[in-house]
């Protein structure tokens, strides 16, 4: 049997719509589609299960407070939320202190992923795992330091032990390859 | 660059994976404020790079955090409309401006009245900042609440799982020739909870310990990642998939931030 319009899920968009206009139901769903996800990137970044609790609150109560400011036509909604949830765990972990408030409009985040469904998401798991693995095992762990730990070139060569360019060309390379294969992700997925 | 655009497209990524060094921001930064065709190419960077975050093992935050941003949200929207319903009751408030004093009966009401003015604004300048000082007290209180409730929701599962009689109790000890350490397990699997108990030493720079339920059918389900950095002891209790018939726990030693399925030796292992 085919699903009614009512049967379907409500759009990110949508959602987005609802807590402007102060929905509590919709914030709650759409931290039921991408709290799994974004826990997942900040207890990897900050391996402190109750740092990462805490920014993950902070951050759909960010989207609560400033929901009028994302248009979610000039960006995709959970692109936004992991930039965000990255920028916050990194600066944890280095102790920085970001401009939390300028983020919304700020960071445009273009993602051609349909991420709405569970399903989608792991198939995006499974598709950058399976690219990330395909990576040398060099290239792997300086993009792992560089995204996950928020380290400069200089920074990954002083972990490593290797030249700095040696690194450089790594890590461009490690781009190249992931960008080539998520491109292909993408032309299946539209 | 040329012409002030980046040269190759992985500009941007690495721009975005903060791989470049300061002296090297400055350039695309400026550039990027004014060039429309690179702003949008930098918006894509954002959207790959933030894809990498799908190799992060997969971990669900506890209930409570809902329960806590459901409660924020519920506070917020009452603070402001009890605040703005005290501000209408605030004599002064409302402006209403005087007309002009008329002959010398208009100018005695206006020196009675400009002293009553000035009261009014002093009085309404402390109310407004004893409403202020009270609300950031109701904030900070809000907080203390929501950690108390964290604990006591915690303490509540603990005491679930301690006089549950399908609780199982997996003593964990040391494989030979591994790093020294000893640990206990308590796991339900009706609740789908598991408590961890015990001590063993920090890991190597680039290595975390994860905890792992070995099922009796099907692969290994990560129940924890964790880093004894700066202590030796570790507690802690997560939610896995309920329903398993577990056949073992091990703990592992993983890289940093650990992994999806097991790669690195067993350290502590105890059988059901």
């Amino acid at each position: 049997m085919s699903k009614t319009g009512a049967d379907l899920p409500a759009t990110d968009a949508a959602l987005v719509h609802k807590i402007t206009q102060r929905d509590e139901a919709a914030l709650a769903a759409l931290y039921d589609r991408y709290a799994g996800m974004l826990s997942s990137v900040l207890n990897r970044i900050l391996r402190d299960t109750q740092a990462a609790e805490e920014i993950l609150q902070d951050i759909f109560y960010q989207l609560w407070c400033g929901a009028s400011r994302f248009d979610p036509a000039r960006g995709s909604l959970p692109g936004w939320l992991l930039v965000i949830a990255r920028n916050r765990a990194i600066s944890r972990l280095r102790c920085h202190n970001p401009a939390a408030g300028e983020e919304i409009v700020e960071n445009t985040v273009v993602m051609p992923f349909d991420l709405e469904s569970s399903a989608a998401q792991q198939q995006l798991l499974a598709r950058v795992k399976g690219a990330l693995e395909s990576l040398p095992k060099e290239q792997r762990a300086a993009v792992e330091l560089a995204y996950f730990e928020g380290m400069t070139h200089s920074e990954i060569a002083e972990r490593t032990g290797d030249p700095l360019g040696t690194v450089k060309t790594r890590l461009r390379s490690a781009i190249e390859t992931l960008k080539r294969n998520l491109q292909s992700t993408m032309s299946q997925n539209t | 660059m040329t012409n002030g655009h980046p040269t190759r497209e992985e500009d941007f990524d690495l721009y975005v994976l903060g791989a470049l060094e300061c002296d090297e921001k400055p350039a695309i930064e400026s550039h990027l404020a004014s060039c429309a065709d690179c702003a949008r190419k930098l918006a894509s960077a954002r959207g790959r790079v933030a894809a990498i975050s799908f190799a992060a093992p997969r971990v669900e935050p506890s209930a409570t955090v809902k329960d806590r941003l459901l409660r924020q949200v519920r506070a917020e929207s009452q603070v402001p409309s009890r605040a703005a319903s005290e501000s209408a009751k605030v004599p002064g408030r409302e402006f209403a401006p005087p007309g002009p004093p008329r002959g010398i009966a208009g100018r005695w009401f206006f020196a009675i009245l400009a002293p009553a003015c000035i009261a009014l604004l002093i009085a309404t300048i402390i109310l407004w900042r004893e409403n202020d000082r009270l609300t950031k007290q109701l904030a900070d209180l809000g907080v203390s609440v929501d950690k108390t409730q964290k604990q006591l929701a915690d303490a509540q599962m603990m005491i679930h799982l301690y006089t549950a009689k399908d609780t199982i109790k997996v003593a964990l000890a040391p494989k030979p020739g591994m790093i020294k350490g000893d640990g206990e397990v308590m796991y339900n699997g009706k609740m789908g909870l598991l408590m961890y108990d015990g001590w063993i030493a920090p890991p190597p720079d680039d290595k975390s310990y994860q905890l792992w339920v070995v099922p009796m059918e099907g692969s290994p389900i990560s129940a924890g990642v964790f880093n004894p950095a700066t202590s030796d002891t570790a507690h802690w209790m997560s939610k896995v998939p309920e329903g398993i018939a577990p056949k073992m726990f091990a703990i592992t030693l993983e890289p940093a931030g650990g992994m999806p399925q097991p790669t690195g030796p067993m350290v502590l292992v105890g059988g059901t």
